[in-house]
């Protein structure tokens, strides 16, 4: 089943295109990458999926739903991690926890989920006393308590120390062994090799390849996807420059 | 609805984890009515405390806390869920109620039983006064956040709003007590309606008019807000 489908996706600000043409499909289950450098469009396009932002044109299909205009009976079905996205600073981990749980209609226990993502030492915590990582793994948890079919995490790791990164790997990793469908918007070339099994390199508002890690370094002729992914990038520049 | 009984909750609880708010609403008010108690008529100070709490309440405290939701991305974050942005901003304006209703009950009861003031004369018009006032505060708050491009701005432009406004309109001091052209700036500041309306509730002969400013202004304001206040 396809659970995302956009197509010729189009988004510009104040006339400047940030998304320019962007289709693609994610089907259930997959761990779907979306690489690329500052200002691709990855975090415009993520916007969209979860109906943030409405297209210019093109369409987006997020589980038969039109996000735009269903934003929120989408977000009965689909979790979300924003960049930079913040709690009250006097709330505490378990409060968190427990108010994001009574928004769906029918969420995890989330005295499980608090267990579960290793939350349960931390639980009496304010979020503003959180670390980097605690932070991140609450804001995880918090985008999976109302059992989502679908999960959007945009730069979950970005910013944490290389143990809390692999920490939050491992998170996923569990995410994808229950069957959650999840896009990753990511910096890091190594995370998106060792979690996603389809990646989208981004390049100046279009995706300039898709494909398995695998895949697209077999098509570079290069050796990984970092490889790959400067190599797909620095063609894309030079495409635009001529 | 149950994820608004939820959000008011921890709103109320983070309220009452904010030391400021706490000392303003409740011990500010109560420590103001011992210094006051000697007075001959400490009847004056309730109603007028009562319009204070709320005002510090609805009109310094709550901008603060909405400008911040919208800065740290609280609110974007909460339009990805299935509960509206709007649900938290409704859920601040009752917690705000909350809080102004235990600040005052405080305040009365001490006044009340401790300093034997006289019971309200006319309840029902004082009750209405005071739904009125909470309502309008918040909505000079609301609109205080929806102006406000930072939150260190919206707390300082709170402030500057709530403290001339509880000083001339009669609610930190009796307006009695101001000189003639002081008095006179009051009666065009809403808040002094609001404790004239108290006041006539408690003591007085409840009029039309302060009901009428008080509501014309929520209307007004709430208006304002509504068509100004940016999510991000």
């Amino acid at each position: 089943m396809t659970v995302i489908e956009v197509t010729e996706l189009r988004k510009a600000y104040h006339g400047t295109p940030a998304v320019d043409g962007v289709s693609f499909t994610v089907e259930q289950g997959e761990t779907f990458g979306v690489v690329g450098h500052n200002g691709a469009g990855k975090t415009t396009t993520v916007e969209c999926l979860i109906g943030l932002r409405r297209p210019d044109s093109g369409t987006v299909r997020v589980l038969g739903m039109e996000p735009a205009r269903q934003r929120r009976a989408l977000a009965q079905r689909v979790g979300a991690q924003l960049q930079e996205s913040e709690l009250p600073a006097r709330l505490k981990v378990a409060e968190a926890l427990r108010l994001y749980a009574a928004f769906y209609r029918e969420p995890d226990d989330w005295r499980a989920v608090l267990q579960r993502w290793g939350l349960g030492p931390i639980r009496g915590k304010s979020f503003g006393d959180l670390s980097g990582g605690q932070k991140q793994r609450l804001q995880l948890a918090l985008a999976l308590v109302g059992r989502p079919e679908l999960v959007v995490l945009d730069e979950l790791t970005t910013g944490l120390d290389p143990v809390a990164r692999r920490e939050t790997w491992a998170l996923i990793g569990g995410l994808k062994a229950a069957g959650t469908t999840a896009v990753l918007v990511t910096h890091y070339m190594e995370e998106a090799e060792a979690l996603c099994d389809r990646v989208a390199v981004f390049a100046r508002g279009r995706i300039a390849a898709v494909g398995t890690p695998r895949e697209l370094a077999e098509r570079t002729g290069t050796g990984s996807l970092e490889q790959a992914y400067l190599a797909l990038v620095e063609s894309a520049m030079r495409e635009e420059a001529r | 609805m149950k994820a608004f009984a939820h959000l008011t909750a921890t709103e109320l609880r983070l309220l009452s984890r904010d030391p400021g708010a706490l000392f303003f609403m409740i011990a500010f008010p109560l420590m103001l009515l011992v210094l006051n108690s000697g007075n001959d008529r400490v009847e004056i100070f309730l109603p007028s405390y009562m319009a204070m709490i709320l005002a510090i309440g609805g009109i310094s405290v709550l901008p603060g806390i909405v400008a911040t939701y919208r800065e740290r991305k609280v609110l974007r974050r909460l339009a990805v869920t299935p509960v509206a942005p709007v649900a938290l901003l409704a859920a601040q304006f009752a917690a705000q109620v909350v809080m102004g209703v235990a600040g005052s009950a405080i305040v009365v009861g001490v006044g009340v039983f401790g300093y034997d003031v006289e019971p309200p004369a006319h309840p029902l018009p004082l009750l209405l006064a005071y739904a009125l006032c909470s309502a309008m505060v918040c909505a000079i708050g609301f609109v205080v956040a929806a102006l406000a491009p930072r939150a260190r701005t919206a707390e300082l432009f709170g402030l500057l709003i709530m403290f001339p406004m509880i000083f001339l309109g009669g609610a930190a001091i009796p307006r009695e007590g101001l000189p003639e052209e002081l008095r006179r700036m009051g009666e065009y500041l809403p808040l002094t309606h609001a404790v004239t309306g108290l006041r006539d509730g408690w003591f007085g002969t409840p009029a039309a008019m302060p009901f009428l400013v008080l509501a014309g202004v929520t209307v007004v304001c709430t208006a304002a807000a509504a068509a100004l206040f940016r999510w991000e």
